[in-house]
């Protein structure tokens, strides 16, 4: 039986807490009253998830089941998440692989023979083929790569088609193989709320001439937050774009949802409740982290890249878009919603090593802010986990360092863009245009493994809400200089942290620990 | 953080037993296991009890003798005694089971065993193996738990058990209310109970000390006549004899036997649970210790 999360008071009898730091995690003392939101455990997993996951193929929601709607002739397309989902990646075989299998298999049996598979990447990078053979397994991999199992090109002109225009004037431009086709299954793995419904096809598949209606200042500050489809304009405009995508290619979604199992049984003390830590856990984390600690930067950051995950499936929906979606959400917020009383003063997060734009990088100061201002802000319902005005102390190292293979444009945006302006409202109609369009880094989009040249707009646009809403960001053992181009204050300790924000929150501030990784969403009352 | 101050920091954050500490708020969503009983058969084979001979002979005894001052008073109880016996102390220091242990006749010392507290004693592993090994101690569930099967296969098995029925140490020196499991385990064998009143052990080394003051603080080990249950008396009356029996004790070690004879007689034995005082009062004449009868050599004083 997997216990509920809940809000703990530090009292007397709390340990230290244990807080991610990039690449290495540490032990916290929180003052006396601090609140702490710790994610529900992991919930068990489907017992047999082949026989899930036909259920869902032959039983669909709102829709024909998957075999009625295959026959021979058709031209079918499977489009499929890129690996920014799940974090860290799951441990072979991914579900992706599941399912792909059992959707072909039903493709081969109706002797369907025009397959393609496409990787949903949109502006992300292309991943390698040993990344994309992790994720499908072996079988599809060498039956499809690399012709008919590709990454999406969203600058290939020749290879998207326009479909029209919302009835707010949004363009929705999509890959042409995925919008021509007689069927679109898309095979989802949604790890947080943010995922899935009409945002894999809407955005995964998409230009950035359509993107840009959505991924801009202006939504994001109104996305409150964009993990509540319901109160997210980021999802609205994505729903309305799905909507018209519906009109023209009939939409076969899976959608499967994970438990909070993300890190291998060595590192189990990252998922257990600090004071229930045995004599085990404790050597573990001592040994772990010291060991760790000691590691020349290259080996340890392989280490923690290497680290997948032992997710187990909780729930796989299939059918039409919305009624699975609606299924989705209801098992992510089983398994990560905590009812939290009130906003806090100060909210406190450590991120950890990995965010969904730096699989097998490196987390960039610009990819440390989205995670932490952009992703962890927002893991709330109702109202924002601190108060507006309040302050955000953020542990986490924010070397400066950039991979130039995967995110060239984000070394000008953080040298020239945000030197300018770190206003997301200020910088985007000045400088956007340019990155989306420059040659050479569309170049390195679609030849090499750089994310696009827009990308790190988006980054900084994912922080716009946290931005608008916080009255100080302060980085806990953050590099001055790089915390410094992004605005923002550094402290060596948690203390002096603590002691910077007395100048925005007072002496005697409320605070907020998020105990996260694994997910939290925090329904705020 | 270095490595030596971050275990440092564990060691004092950290209860390294079987049984967590969980934060207040965090108490409705703990799981607090299952208690089941440390096994403690193995400490009550032949090697065990000749290790542990040699541990009280070699090492406690002469411990004890030389951090304090033990008198020892009534062990010809012992001479008319056979066969398993529960003997039933007050308590007020970890000083009481080894004080016990180390006066006990060989014979009776070779065959008992100590209840102790399950939720102290047998938490963490080291702790259980230790005290199992140097005291013979088998779990009792303290806490709303009747006691387990153990005790009477003890007894069937012919092994004395010590038991101390206030359940915990006195916070102050004096008695505290006599819980009645010692005594429904007698009436139901039909053994007899042996009172001891432990004297000074508190003085010596209360709750919070881990060693005697120095000085060898002078300490008096009474044991008092068998007390047999009685065919028609019930548990409670009976532990209420077992209790006056120790108050009896303790209140000889202030006076004298005859003088305690006589007011015990009378009804007039001082309530070994000490006067209704404000509570460092109380605390203050526990700790004076009491005055041990024999001289103690002049070279030594």
């Amino acid at each position: 039986m997997s216990r509920p999360g809940f809000v703990l008071t530090v009292d007397e009898r709390t340990p230290p807490l244990l807080m991610h730091s990039g690449e290495s995690f540490k032990l916290q003392q929180f003052p006396l009253g601090t609140r702490v939101v710790y994610p529900p455990e992991s919930l068990p997993g489907l017992p047999d998830l082949d026989e899930a996951i036909e259920h869902a193929l032959l039983q669909p929601l709102d829709s024909e089941p998957l075999p009625a709607l295959l026959r021979a002739g058709m031209k079918l397309t499977i489009a499929f998440d890129d690996l920014s989902l799940p974090l860290p990646p799951m441990k072979k075989p991914d579900i992706r692989q599941r399912i792909l299998e059992h959707v072909l298999q039903h493709a081969a049996d109706a002797g369907v023979d025009d397959v393609e598979l496409i990787v949903a990447t949109a502006l992300h990078r292309r991943m390698t083929a040993a990344e994309i053979k992790a994720v499908v397994g072996e079988r599809v991999f060498r039956s499809f790569w690399p012709d008919l199992l590709y990454n999406f090109d969203a600058e290939d002109r020749a290879n998207l088609a326009h479909l029209g225009t919302t009835d707010t004037g949004e363009d929705v431009e999509i890959s042409k193989r995925a919008a021509e086709s007689d069927l679109l299954v898309y095979v989802n793995v949604n790890l947080v709320a943010m995922d899935g419904g009409w945002k894999s096809t809407a955005i995964g598949l998409a230009s950035y001439n359509s993107l840009r209606h959505h991924h801009n200042a202006h939504t994001m500050i109104h996305s409150r937050s964009f993990m509540d489809p319901r109160h997210s304009e980021l999802h609205s405009s994505a729903w309305r774009m799905g909507r018209l995508i519906n009109e023209h290619v009939k939409v076969f979604q899976i959608e499967t949802t994970l438990n909070n199992d993300a890190f291998p049984s060595q590192y189990g003390f990252l998922t257990k409740r600090e004071w229930e830590w045995s004599l085990k856990d404790q050597a573990l984390f001592i040994g772990a982290k010291h060991g760790l600690d000691i590691l020349p930067a290259k080996q340890r950051r392989k280490i923690f890249q290497s680290m997948e995950a032992p997710y187990a499936v909780t729930g796989v929906n299939a059918g039409a878009v919305e009624p699975v979606h609606h299924a989705t959400l209801e098992k992510v917020h089983q398994q990560q919603l905590v009812e939290v009383n009130g906003q806090t003063d100060v909210l406190v997060m450590g991120l950890p090593y990995l965010c969904p734009y730096n699989v097998n990088s490196v987390m960039n100061p610009i990819l440390a802010a989205c995670l932490g201002l952009g992703y962890l802000f927002n893991m709330y319902r109702g109202k924002p986990l601190v108060r507006e005005g309040g302050v955000l102390i953020i542990d986490h190292p924010v070397p400066w360092e950039f991979s130039t293979l995967h995110h060239p444009s984000y070394v000008d945006f953080f040298d020239e863009v945000l030197a300018e302006s770190t206003d997301p409202k200020v910088i985007g109609p000045k400088f956007e245009q340019q990155y989306a369009t420059d040659p050479w880094y569309t170049h390195l989009y679609r030849t090499s493994h750089a994310y696009h040249g827009v990308h790190p707009f988006y980054m900084w646009y994912w922080c716009a809400h946290a931005l608008d809403h916080l009255g100080q960001v302060i980085w806990v053992g953050g590099d001055r200089r790089a915390v410094a181009r992004m605005g923002m204050r550094t402290a060596s300790t948690f203390a002096d942290a603590l002691e910077l924000a007395r100048d925005t929150v007072g002496s005697s501030p409320t605070i907020t620990y998020q105990h996260a990784p694994p997910h939290i969403l925090s329904d705020v009352r | 953080m270095s490595l030596s101050s971050e275990v440092r920091q564990m060691a004092r954050a950290w209860r390294w037993t079987r049984r967590p500490l969980p934060p207040k708020s965090a108490e409705p969503h703990h799981t607090f296991p299952e208690p089941r009983e440390f096994p403690t058969e193995w400490a009550r084979s032949k090697p065990a009890r000749v290790a542990r001979e040699a541990i009280l002979r070699g090492g406690l005894t002469p411990l004890v003798n030389r951090e304090t001052a033990i008198e020892i008073d009534g062990l010809d109880i012992f001479d008319d005694l056979d066969g398993p016996v529960i003997i039933v102390a007050n308590h007020t220091s970890h000083l009481d089971t080894a004080l016990l242990l180390t006066t006990l006749p060989t014979k009776w010392q070779r065959r008992v065993t100590v209840g102790a507290a399950a939720d102290y004693f047998f938490d963490a592993w080291w702790r259980a193996i230790g005290s199992a090994l140097v005291f013979a101690t088998f779990p009792i569930e303290r806490h709303g738990q009747g006691l387990s099967d153990t005790p009477a296969k003890l007894l069937e098995d012919g092994w004395s058990i010590v038991m101390f029925p206030e359940g915990t140490r006195s916070p102050d020196g004096w008695t505290r209310r006599f819980r009645p499991g010692a005594s429904a385990l007698a009436k139901a064998h039909g053994v007899p109970i042996v009172p001891v009143g432990i004297s000074g052990s508190y003085a010596a080394m209360p709750r919070g000390r881990n060693w005697p003051k120095p000085g060898r603080p002078p300490i008096q080990v009474r044991y008092g006549r068998p007390i047999r249950p009685l065919e028609d008396e019930n548990t409670l009356a009976l532990n209420g004899r077992v209790a006056d029996a120790i108050g009896a004790l303790l209140d000889e070690a202030k006076t004298d036997w005859y003088t305690a004879q006589r007011r015990a007689a009378a009804g007039e034995t001082p309530p070994s649970s000490g006067p209704a005082v404000a509570s460092w009062r109380r605390v203050w004449e526990s700790s004076a210790g009491p005055e041990l009868t024999a001289d103690r050599p002049k070279a030594w004083r």
